[in-house]
């Protein structure tokens, strides 16, 4: 038993030390910067690329996932304890203090401060008391005062709220750390892709999202200005609710926030307009559209027709030159065009928007046709994020919190006086001394105004 | 009077005040000092005329490309030094302020920085970006004097002159602290709820915020709590400073992210 209460008492102080935090904090910075030169939460095989033998040992590790591994989480936790634990011992005493504070000082101890005045007047004690008292509340501080016989005691204080700064922030932290376990058990993400005119459920809510309209709007320069979703949101079959949504101004309905976050081309139907020429005949000139697998007649006598076999919106040639789009944005699109004559191919090949002169139709016939891919048009859609974070307001309530105690930390001093005043002989002595955790010059300047406002008054 | 040519008048007033101050280290007359402190303040009043030119020009916060947040940085910078000097007469660092401001000034001005102002690209439509940037900045910059101040900390040999820089440094970081907090995490994670939906994404601009406050957390716990004080808090407020440095620079050019602005 007695061991068990040994153990316990070492681990209480272990967990009140400010060594612990101090360990802790530099644990966490180290970690963090890790976890900023291991890229997170990326595949296998890019690890395995990167990191060769290595990488499996960081993955057991959780480093590839470092900031929710168990261990950095681990770290957080005795964090919150050790700010948990630390702010009680701190605060009782810090709250007796303000609540009820000890008055009756000795004159010594006042004496062994640095701030600190003494004088003497040819008045009772009760005259001498008033006008320190007066003093002191000019410069507002509150008073408390003990009178015994011919002695009294004085303790001036202002900026109580200021020794509690640090309780503030670090009840914000332990807040902002329990908002963000809540967001990490609760919050709902998902990316919805929207075409225009579909409707889509919103995860785990009753309510539906539908697309209405999507929009891309340029500045002049041709780079985009705003991206506008128009949207309703549809309950029973009803809509309830129409807002456009562009990035920074979400939708905010029931709990959920809607936000713009990306957008994209839907290439599984394209339509293209393609012009042929004959070099041949310069007057000659047809403007085809078409979609892909397509076939158009291009000349009755001629009995050729064109078909788009393939579109590709990013064009690049892979390993093995085999053509393949880089991304799903028409940085370089292509048309793979074939002609057939009575069902036999004659020629066929890939025609570039970016790049009309570029020929590279392979005629397996001769033939005096030249193609141009003019545009081409895709439905956008738009993605949508739906989240629901129920820890966001206790995030911001913590990071209120923290604010107010920084400022109350750093701006906003507990200052406090304290006096012995003894009567003899009909005289009175002060003996006065100043305590200032903070911002000590100011503080001596207006003990000085006070002592001297204090002697100079009859 | 054009953005630019306003600029080229400030780079001109800086270095001309850093060789003021530089003078007064070495002839260690207080005229020198004066001289260079109000320079720096001329320089200071036609950066602001610059800033504002620039804004009215471009219709946004003039901090969307490196080019401006470098300007503003440095605008930061002679800001919070002008203003520490004013406290507790400090034009011993000056020359080395200034050259840090004047480092700052040219690599905005090298031709490496694309100076043109670019429409506003969507996530930066916001009245957070004006209040995100500008607070963490002017922290940023409270948090390099305190750096200069470390360091002459570190230099100084006398008793009573060691003291004074460790008090100057404590009260950059009493400052920078809380504006880097509200503006560079609190703000920040305003703005990433409303533009991203989610306040936290542990990319690496973040963590690094974040490694940089656990530095200066750090710097205030065991100097209040353990009464560190003098060389290790000096030493801590460098780290600190670097770390801030990395978040606003190496993180944007070694690291990538979400954060791909400035």
């Amino acid at each position: 038993m007695k061991v068990l209460i040994k153990i316990f008492k070492v681990l209480i102080k272990f967990f009140t030390s400010i060594r612990l935090a101090i360990v802790l904090l530099i644990i966490l910075a180290v970690a963090s910067v890790l976890g900023t030169l291991i890229p997170q939460q990326r595949s296998l095989e890019e690890y395995a690329a990167r990191y060769g033998q290595l990488s499996g040992l960081l993955i057991r590790l959780q480093l590839t996932r470092l900031y929710h591994s168990i261990w950095y989480l681990a770290i957080l936790g005795l964090f919150a304890l050790n700010i948990i634990v630390c702010t009680l011992t701190r605060l009782s005493p810090k709250w007796r203090k303000a609540v009820k504070p000890h008055v009756q000082i000795e004159a010594k101890s006042l004496l062994a401060l640095k701030i600190k005045d003494r004088y003497k007047k040819n008045a009772p004690l009760s005259a001498v008391k008033a006008e320190l008292a007066k003093s002191l509340a000019c410069s507002r501080y509150r008073l408390r005062t003990a009178e015994k016989d011919s002695k009294a005691h004085l303790l001036a204080r202002k900026k109580i709220l200021g020794i509690f700064g640090s309780d503030f922030v670090h009840l914000g932290l332990l807040i902002i750390l329990a908002g963000g376990i809540i967001s990490g058990l609760t919050s709902v993400r998902k990316e919805l892709a929207l075409k225009e005119g579909e409707v889509l459920p919103v995860p785990k809510a009753f309510f539906k999202l539908r697309l209405d309209k999507f929009t891309t709007e340029h500045y002049p320069d041709g780079s985009v200005k705003a991206w506008k979703s128009a949207v309703a949101v549809i309950e029973n079959q009803k809509s309830v609710l129409t807002k456009t949504i562009v990035v920074n101004r979400p939708l905010t309905y029931r709990g959920y926030s809607f936000y713009q976050t990306s957008y994209g081309w839907n290439w599984d139907n394209p339509s293209l307009e393609i012009w042929t020429k004959k070099k041949s005949d310069p007057a000659f000139l047809k403007k085809l559209k078409l979609k892909v697998g397509e076939k158009v007649q291009l000349d009755d006598k001629d009995q050729t027709s064109i078909s788009v076999a393939r579109f590709i919106p990013d064009f690049v040639l892979g390993e093995g030159n085999e053509p393949q789009t880089r991304s799903l944005q028409p940085n370089n699109p292509a048309a793979f065009v074939e002609g057939t004559r009575g069902g036999e191919k004659v020629f066929s090949g890939w025609i570039f928007a970016n790049f009309p002169d570029m020929d590279r139709i392979h005629a397996a016939k001769e033939t005096d046709l030249s193609f141009e891919l003019k545009s081409f048009e895709a439905g956008q859609y738009s993605v949508l994020e739906a989240a629901k974070d129920p820890g966001a307001n206790l995030i911001w309530i913590g990071c209120a919190l923290t604010m107010i105690g920084l400022a109350l930390a750093f701006y906003w001093p507990h200052w406090e006086i304290k006096a012995v005043l003894e009567e003899s002989q009909g005289k009175t002595e002060v003996i006065a001394g100043g305590i200032a955790a903070k911002s000590r010059d100011s503080f001596q300047s207006e003990f000085e105004k006070i002592m001297a406002a204090a002697r100079r008054s009859k | 009077m054009n953005e630019s040519t306003l600029f080229a008048i400030t780079f001109i007033l800086y270095i001309i005040s850093a060789f003021f101050y530089l003078g007064f280290i070495f002839s260690k007359k207080p005229t020198w000092a004066k001289t260079g402190s109000a320079l720096a303040i001329a320089g200071l009043v036609i950066h602001t005329a610059a800033l504002i030119v620039r804004t009215i020009e471009s219709g946004h916060a003039p901090f969307t490309n490196m080019y401006e947040s470098l300007s503003f940085l440095s605008w930061a910078s002679v800001l919070a030094f002008v203003t520490i000097d004013k406290k507790f007469k400090i034009p011993k660092i000056g020359p080395y302020i200034m050259l840090i401001v004047i480092g700052l000034v040219a690599l905005a001005s090298s031709p490496l920085m694309p100076k043109e102002a670019t429409p506003l690209v969507p996530a930066l439509q916001s009245y957070w970006l004006w209040l995100h940037v500008s607070v963490t900045l002017i922290g940023e910059a409270f948090f390099s004097v305190a750096f200069i101040s470390s360091i002459m900390y570190l230099a100084a040999k006398e008793a009573d002159k060691k003291d004074k820089w460790d008090s100057v440094s404590y009260r950059c970081v009493a400052v920078g602290f809380p504006l880097f907090t509200l503006g560079g995490l609190v703000f920040g994670m305003v703005w990433a709820y409303k533009a991203w939906g989610t306040y936290w994404s542990w990319d690496p601009k973040e963590v690094w915020s974040l490694i940089t406050w656990f530095v200066f957390a750090l710097y205030l716990h065991t100097r209040i709590v353990m009464g560190w004080k003098g060389k290790r808090s000096a030493v801590i407020a460098i780290i600190g400073f670097l770390a801030a440095l990395f978040t606003y620079f190496g993180v944007n050019y070694l690291l990538a992210g979400l954060h791909s602005y400035a």
